[in-house]
């Protein structure tokens, strides 16, 4: 083995488990992204209508004026205990669904929680883009026969997504770092992983020290995808 | 010579001291038997709110010794620390404060047999565990970064454990369902469930991960006293008397019920 040859290495078995750890915490970021992008539109576009405004201002302070910590604590406890007993059974039992195993109610509580956080800030960077969009456009696309909505999907949201793409993508760099708040409500991703692997080894400096460098590797991942959809 | 002198002198004070070695005789001579016990660590030593006397566990244990050897009982309170400096300083002649037997401690104190088990635990929904096997299907919550976290999945690879930050979390996860059994030394588990409201649902498991004893303490060489402790909880168990000490500090109507297990005095 490496570790005997070199005892500060971790073995092999505690650098699977920050991999799955990492596996785990991509896998979560990723749908979080895409979920969040969608609902952050959603959200975009309903600040817009006069009657959808209100609802949405309450939403945005909410999600973004409180802690995530807190936030995951009230969805993976506090929400859950308001659930019928038989639901939570049903949600914590290991099924599978078309083959797919049926995630834990950890990774759903942080799923939910993650994606509600984070499509609040992605839906205010959408719409600091479609501000940014000059107002003679959406004139120009009335004047041109397109109606409200084909207006905005078709003039105004394709400029103002070029507009938000710097900011978004930070917004997507920091789902991925947020996502290690889920080890708090018990999912084994990387930071959990960390945790676990100290404490086994008691070589702190090598488990945080390989967990800081997969995360910085996510991020840097993100960044060049940001960078090369930009050209 | 006087240095000849000194050394006899401290060769007679040497004699009288092997001579009078046995503490058993010297707590019958002063019909005094002096015991060390916790005084803040309920239910196995603490002051009585009423009469501010030391009850508990280990005190009715101390009083059955004191019984057999027909002397007095005088209790020293006394703090984790300072057990085993009281006994080989003689201060007191024995300790009975929930002193769990290491072989670290019996290369200085003597031990009794064991008349208390603890161990890793787990709480459940009542009737969810009945034995160790039940452990492998559920969910299981812990604390991470703790001994049971790790002894939990040595022993188990194939439950799922979710650690959490800590004791009250995890319990909190056990209520909303998160987790079939949290796992964690049985004293601090019964602590907990002794300040929920909806308790009544739910148990400590009888059956232990690991195992802990605890033993009267007694001076290194004591044989004869050692003998004697030992015949004492001996007898407690056989004339059903432990069972009845343990019903009333640990039994369901007590303020932290912890079912006894098969543990026995003397077992392991």
């Amino acid at each position: 083995m490496m570790s005997s040859l070199f005892p500060g290495l971790l073995d092999a078995r505690y650098l699977f488990w920050l991999l799955k750890g990492f596996g785990l915490t991509l896998q979560l970021s990723l749908i979080t992204i895409v979920l969040a992008t969608l609902l952050g539109l959603l959200v975009a576009a309903a600040r817009e209508q006069r009657w959808l405004a209100a609802p949405c201002v309450v939403y945005l302070s909410v999600m973004r004026n409180t802690p995530l910590l807190v936030q995951l604590f009230f969805w993976y406890f506090g929400a859950a205990s308001l659930v019928p007993e038989a639901w939570m059974v049903w949600l914590n039992t290991p099924k599978s669904l078309l083959g797919v195993p049926w995630p834990s109610f950890e990774w759903l509580a942080a799923l939910f929680g993650l994606t509600l956080y984070s499509a609040a800030f992605i839906a205010e960077e959408i719409r600091a883009g479609i501000r940014g969009v000059g107002r003679g456009q959406r004139a120009a696309a009335a004047a041109l026969g397109l109606t409200g909505w084909q207006a905005f999907r078709w003039v105004i949201l394709p400029q103002a997504l070029r507009i938000a793409r710097g900011p978004l993508f930070g917004q997507y760099m920091n789902v991925v770092k947020n996502s290690s708040l889920a080890m708090a409500i018990g999912l084994a991703e990387l930071s959990y992983a960390s945790r676990q692997v100290e404490t086994e080894t008691l070589k702190t400096f090598q488990a945080f020290g390989v967990a800081t460098l997969l995360y910085m590797f996510a991020v840097v991942l993100v960044q060049t995808a940001g960078r090369r959809r930009a050209v | 010579m006087k240095t000849s002198r000194g050394l006899i002198f401290a060769l007679l004070a040497l004699a009288a001291g092997v001579a009078q070695a046995d503490k058993l005789d010297d707590i019958k001579k002063a019909g005094v038997l002096r015991v060390a016990v916790f005084d803040a660590n309920p239910p196995f030593g603490f002051v009585d709110g009423k009469n501010k006397n030391i009850i508990g566990y280990d005190v009715d244990v101390a009083n059955a010794i004191a019984k057999k050897l027909g002397v007095k009982v005088e209790l020293h309170p006394t703090n984790p620390a300072n057990r085993i400096p009281l006994l080989t300083s003689n201060k007191v002649d024995l300790i009975a404060a929930n002193f769990t037997i290491t072989d670290e401690r019996a290369k200085t104190v003597d031990f009794s047999v064991p008349y208390f088990a603890t161990g890793q635990k787990f709480i459940a929904k009542k009737g969810l565990l009945k034995q160790p096997d039940d452990i492998a299907k559920l969910r299981i919550g812990a604390d991470k970064g703790t001994v049971q976290e790790i002894t939990l999945r040595e022993k188990y690879p194939n439950a799922t454990v979710v650690s959490y930050d800590d004791t009250p979390l995890a319990f909190a996860a056990l209520r909303n369902g998160n987790v079939q059994a949290i796992t964690q030394d049985d004293a601090k588990l019964i602590g907990l469930l002794a300040r929920v409201p909806d308790k009544a649902k739910y148990e400590v498991s009888s059956f232990a991960l690991t195992q802990e004893y605890q033993g009267i303490g007694i001076g290194k060489g004591e044989t004869r006293l050692v003998a004697l402790v030992n015949e004492t909880l001996v007898d407690l168990e056989q004339t059903q008397q432990a069972g009845k000490i343990y019903d009333k500090w640990f039994g369901p109507k007590s303020e932290a019920p912890l079912p006894r297990g098969a543990f026995k005095i003397g077992q392991r």
